[in-house]
């Protein structure tokens, strides 16, 4: 069937909701609204009021509230309207949820999964356009996931449901539209498990989320008119990381371009590209390319936004330049 | 107000250049135009001249160093003038040489293992960027796997990824070519064969003609020109302009022939620049001069409105100065199309390579007494082959096939020459 990752993600829900009695929704405007982005829209009247729940404007509270309900028994999936607004939860996050199970000696879980929104591009502004996962990918105990498509989307909200981990599940504001081929059979995809979405020989493309479409965009021009044929990377989750692929691919291609949407100074690609260098250094052809947003925040003018978060046009020039390609 | 005047850039992949002899003392006058200074380059030495009118206020380089291209050299400026913000430049005279030495052993060296340079040596070498540079062999860590799992010298490979650095592909390029020449190379180590070093020339030679081969794509084609006419007409030429001392060569009426062709078809006057074919203004001629040393190809410059007498008044000028030394860097650079002969020698063809970064070269042998057939007769003419040697990339086999044919026609109808 053809799903958009918006009606992907609404779908995984009702499952976790039939499926599941101890699992509940709890978010601002999500039930009455229907949620910020219209994921939840039918829930309340589906489900009822005492499972979607609307909140008060109070991240800290909802992930406070999410996570003495996990350790009570129960499966709460918790929407944050976006991963900017976490911040206010930061601490229920980073020193609550992710160390509950290593503080009580792995006596307590806090199977909580966390909605949330990342990237820019709707002309938000600075303060609501941020891509901040790779925060969170930084502290253990945590789970962060990153679909780039409706596949990934749906198998990876089934495989954070029957998780007893916490989980921060990010999904991108600007792709919900777009649309993919999903099997009617159950599936579901592992955590710490990348998807080479494109098999080439000649350099490796890696991203997650949003940036995939942007590498996948890339990957077909460089082929059509370089005659230069990419792997190209989703990573699908940050943590768990699948390092193997990544090591696997920049062996046999010695040249590695990471795109993501953060800003480039302390961003995730800044980690991959330590993990290549330490495992791959006698096989690398060319310096890593990172090609990220620019390191101011992000404008709310649209040409500046666009010209400051990464697309192909720019992503490909910087690749063409750094790796001397000359076209057919 | 007061300038540097920096070792110039005097020929294609000149790095280093040798202040030879300086023809003004400090404190002299200089004039634009005026040669002040002798600078040995890998080839030549070539009279540099002064870009400004002033006086010569201090010599930084003293005769017999050596030093980076773009390096000052001296300073030029008024004779009041303040030059103290110069005074960090330091000069360098001959006890330095020994040091430049030991740099360019590094550069042979691999950089890793080099760890016997001693401090001073590295501050010295930290000081000068140019030089640094140049000392580094830019190579991607799987390039020098590859490398020394093969016993590759990585100065040997040329490098096509940015900035010249050697990627896999130059590696595998490299060994494919070359592995013969690595079975050799290490069956030399074992062995105590006779060890000749390259001369300076001899390796600005190898560069050159690599980078040629390596870079552009030759393609040939020969044909043979009937000189009979040609032969005569120059005799003849040559009794008219006895009185005057001309004395027109073969090689002249090559010359000219080619300068025909040439304003016939600019693209064998020109190069590339990135996606640009660039066509020259001038028609300066390379010719191919054979030394004890090696070869220089030394330019007639300005051919286009040149008479035959005043091409070979040129060409005798530029032969006597190459012998003598005094070539100046626009001739040693300037050519824009070459011609080789080895006509001298009884030669029947060859095939010459393309002076970077020219377009063309063509290539004459001797001229032969041959039977050929002329209306249904055989008869006896001189006959001469011409191989053209020219850059794909510019233009194709039968634009050179049009172009040889100019030339063979215009030797073969020297009436022609004098219109």
């Amino acid at each position: 069937m053809l799903l958009t990752i918006r009606e992907a993600i609404s779908l995984g829900l009702r499952e976790a909701l039939n499926n599941n009695d101890n699992c509940f929704i709890m978010g601002e405007d999500i039930a009455e609204y229907g949620g910020a982005y219209s994921i939840t829209k039918g829930f309340l009247e589906e489900f009822g009021k005492e499972r979607i729940i609307d909140t008060p404007i109070s991240e800290s509270a909802i992930i406070g509230a999410g996570c003495g309900a996990a350790m009570a028994g129960m499966k709460p999936i918790l929407e944050i309207m976006s991963i900017n607004f976490t911040l206010l939860a930061m601490d229920q996050i980073v020193n609550n949820i992710a160390k509950l199970n290593y503080l009580s000696n792995g006596q307590m879980n806090v199977p909580i999964i966390i909605r949330t929104v990342t990237g820019g591009g709707g002309q938000l502004s600075s303060t609501h356009s941020q891509s901040l996962e790779h925060w969170y990918a930084s502290v253990p105990g945590l789970t962060v996931v990153n679909p780039s498509n409706a596949y990934d989307a749906l198998g990876l909200l089934r495989t954070s449901i029957k998780s007893d981990d916490p989980i921060l599940f990010i999904e991108h504001g600007m792709i919900y539209r777009n649309t993919y081929e999903v099997p009617e059979e159950y599936y579901d995809v592992p955590f710490g498990k990348a998807s080479t979405l494109e098999l080439g020989d000649d350099i490796t493309i890696i991203s997650y989320s949003k940036m995939v479409c942007v590498s996948l965009e890339i990957s077909d021009i460089l082929k059509k008119e370089y005659n230069v044929s990419c792997d190209v990377i989703d990573l699908r989750t940050l943590r768990p990381l699948d390092s193997e692929s990544i090591i696997n691919s920049a062996k046999k291609t010695g040249k590695v371009v990471i795109i993501e949407e953060a800003h480039k100074t302390g961003g995730f690609s800044g980690e991959l590209t330590s993990i290549i260098q330490e495992e791959c250094f006698d096989y690398m052809d060319s310096p890593i390319i990172r090609i990220c947003s620019e390191d101011i925040p992000i404008p709310y003018s649209k040409n500046l936004e666009d010209s400051i978060i990464p697309n192909a046009k720019y992503a490909l020039t910087e690749i063409i330049k750094k790796l001397n390609l000359k076209k057919i | 107000m007061a300038t540097k005047m920096n070792m110039p850039q005097l020929g294609y992949d000149m790095s280093q250049g040798t202040v030879i002899r300086w023809l003004k003392e400090e404190s002299s006058s200089v004039k634009v135009g005026e040669p002040i200074v002798e600078i040995e380059t890998d080839k030549a030495v070539v009279e540099v001249e002064a870009e400004q009118n002033g006086i010569l206020r201090k010599i930084l380089v003293f005769e017999g160093v050596s030093v980076p291209v773009g390096n000052p050299i001296a300073i030029i400026g008024t004779e009041e003038e303040d030059i103290t913000e110069f005074d960090t430049l330091q000069t360098k005279d001959v006890s330095e040489i020994k040091v430049d030495d030991e740099v360019i052993e590094i550069k042979d060296s691999e950089i890793p293992d080099n760890n016997d340079v001693s401090e001073t040596d590295s501050s010295l070498l930290l000081e000068d960027n140019n030089l640094k540079e140049d000392l580094v062999v830019r190579a991607s860590p799987v390039a020098r796997r590859i490398a020394k799992e093969k016993g590759i010298d990585l100065t040997k490979v040329k490098g096509t990824g940015p900035s010249g650095r050697i990627v896999k592909e130059d590696i595998l390029n490299f060994s494919n070519i070359e592995s013969s020449d690595i079975i050799e190379s290490s069956f030399v180590k074992d062995n105590n064969d006779k060890n000749i070093p390259l001369s300076k020339m001899r390796q600005q030679i190898a560069r050159v003609t690599s980078i040629s081969k390596n870079e552009k794509p030759h393609f040939y084609v020969s044909c043979e020109i009937n000189m009979t006419k040609a032969i005569e007409f120059r005799l003849q030429l040559n009794k008219s302009l006895e009185s005057q001392g001309i004395k027109v060569s073969i090689n002249d009426l090559i010359v000219k022939a080619s300068v025909q062709a040439l304003l016939e078809f600019p693209n064998f006057n020109a190069y590339l620049d990135g996606d640009n074919i660039k066509i020259n203004q001038q028609i300066n001629i390379g010719i191919a001069i054979a030394e004890d040393q090696g070869l220089t190809v030394p330019a007639i410059m300005d051919c286009g409105e040149k008479s035959l007498a005043d091409i070979s008044i040129a060409s005798k000028d530029l032969i006597a100065r190459v012998k003598n030394g005094t070539l100046n860097s626009s001739e040693y650079t300037g050519g824009t199309f070459a011609i080789s002969n080895l006509g001298m020698f009884d030669v029947s063809s060859f095939i010459a390579i393309i002076q970077p970064p020219q377009t063309a070269v063509i290539a004459v042998g001797t001229v032969m007494s041959k039977p050929i057939v002329v209306e249904d007769k055989i008869v006896i003419a001189q006959i001469m082959n011409a191989t053209l040697s020219a850059d794909h990339r510019i233009v194709d086999g039968a634009d050179g096939a049009r172009f040889i044919t100019s030339v063979k026609e215009a030797l073969e109808n020297p009436i022609g020459f004098l219109i």
